[in-house]
């Protein structure tokens, strides 16, 4: 394996295999291609910038990353275009999986589900209390107004 | 008196349903996630074994039966744990509930093969990590079936995570760590065998669904508490959390014709997100030595009334052997 598992300076280690979908899903995310140092910046900069551009050329290597020569830098994007149509099957697929009752056999394990109603404003408050507390972390995108501006 | 170890498995049974909610919510997710599962299963097999062994004491009595094992009905009426048609209906209410474990067995099993084919069908993916085009936010682990599955040595974390491009794009590098963070844990910690444990235990005894519900809930909360140690940051999780939670509310309206599949997959965002906002989790031993002590007395009450059958069946036996001896 590998020689890095960074960790960073407020959290735990990260385990095999974390860093490399950290990028990925940032690579998903983005509108376009990024830069190593793009990479790094939108992932809060608690890595060392060769571990990031280690990792996205083993991306690379892998076939998983497409890399292309943009002035004197290279810029990465996902080999697999995750709004491509083989991401849509496999979309389908898989919502047809969930519907057909999976969770009832304990399966699945779901990051958030539908929420009750009266959680609603609790977790509205809750984003407002907790402002300050994630000023110092990440503000690359606003608090509220989910999925707003995306396509 | 010596029908007293007997009732030990559905004592502790009773007192398991009675606390086992409470034990969940209290106990650190981490060791909720792992002993409760384990000492349900106990607890109900040991009921289930009492039940077994009282529905077998009647059925001795058939004289078809007696003849097998030639016990003598009347030795057999001597001494019983209690009435008669108390023991055919434990019999009876054991097969009931061995149905409905070996029902949800299956149920299980098919979907856990289900899961497994769809994982092969997800075919690209890079470290278990798969991002589908969805406009509803989402993200969810699947585990896998051990080994048979090409790639699988790769991601190393015995499953696929599945995200939505919906939630990537809504959520702040941080919180996308978090998110991968937690679904890790899921798979990792083989989240989905301790929820399978649970509910089989609540199929074979309905007694403990309340506490079942909750180790869903115990879940969820051990892959935050993992994320959160991971990122060194809880109320990022909580707020990362909440943002999602959301996101998807808005995205997806509650839909009453689905009423079934939303209720099924309740994930307590609201009070996950609470819990981190509150202190970590105290380690509460005491209660934990509790619990691992009322599975000790299950499993000795099971073992202790077995025997005691066998002694009843024993005496109970017309003795050809010793006649001839003489």
């Amino acid at each position: 394996m590998a020689m890095s598992t960074p960790s960073s300076p407020r959290g735990g280690r990260r385990p095999r295999g974390a860093l490399e979908r950290e990028i990925l899903t940032c690579l998903a995310a983005a509108d376009g291609p990024l830069t190593p140092s793009q990479v790094l910046v939108s992932l809060n900069g608690d890595l060392a910038y060769t571990t990031v551009m280690t990792t996205l050329s083993r991306l690379h290597d892998k076939g998983v990353l497409r890399r292309e020569l943009v002035g004197r830098a290279y810029t990465y994007s996902l080999t697999a275009d995750p709004e491509g149509a083989h991401s849509i099957a496999v979309a389908q697929r898989m919502r047809r999986l969930l519907e057909t009752g999976g969770d009832r056999a304990g399966v699945l394990a779901h990051f958030i589900a539908d929420l009750a109603p009266e959680d609603e404003q609790l977790l509205v408050d809750l984003i407002e209390d907790s402002r300050p507390a994630g000023r110092r972390d990440d503000d690359e995108s606003p608090l509220t107004g989910p999925g707003a501006g995306h396509p | 008196m010596i029908w007293l170890p007997m009732w030990l498995p559905l004592a502790a049974n009773a007192v398991l349903a009675a606390t086992g909610p409470t034990l969940v919510r209290v106990l650190p997710p981490r060791v909720g996630v792992r002993l409760l599962p384990t000492a349900m299963v106990v607890v109900a097999a040991g009921t289930g074994a009492v039940l077994a062994s009282l529905g077998f004491l009647a059925l001795a009595l058939v004289p078809a039966v007696a003849a097998v094992g030639d016990w003598s009905p009347i030795a057999l009426r001597a001494t019983r744990p209690g009435p008669v048609p108390m023991e055919v209906a434990a019999g009876v209410a054991m097969l009931v509930l061995l149905g409905s474990a070996v029902r949800q067995i299956l149920r299980a099993g098919h979907f856990l093969v289900r899961t497994h084919s769809a994982c092969r069908s997800l075919g690209t993916h890079t470290y278990g990590l798969v991002v589908i085009a969805d406009d509803v936010p989402d993200a969810y682990a699947l585990p896998t079936l051990p080994g048979h599955l090409p790639g699988q040595a790769a991601s190393g974390i015995g499953g696929r995570i599945v995200v939505s491009t919906a939630l990537l794009r809504l959520l702040t590098a941080g919180e996308r760590r978090v998110v991968l963070a937690h679904e890790t844990a899921h798979l990792i910690g083989h989240h989905h065998l301790y929820v399978q444990l649970a509910d089989l235990a609540a199929a074979a005894n309905p007694l403990l669904r309340a506490t079942a519900r909750r180790v869903r809930l115990a879940v969820e909360r051990d892959a935050d508490e993992a994320a959160a140690a991971e990122v060194g940051d809880r109320r990022l999780v909580a707020r990362t959390l909440a943002r999602a939670g959301l996101a998807r509310a808005a995205a997806s309206p509650l839909r009453p014709d689905s009423g079934v599949a939303l209720a099924a997959t309740d994930t307590f965002v609201a009070q996950r997100a609470m819990a981190l906002l509150s202190p970590a989790p105290r380690p509460r031993r005491i209660l934990a030595a509790g619990l691992v002590l009322l599975v000790g007395v299950a499993l000795l009450g099971t073992a202790a009334a077995a025997h005691q059958i066998d002694d009843n069946l024993d005496n109970a036996e017309r003795a050809p052997a010793a006649t001839a001896s003489y």
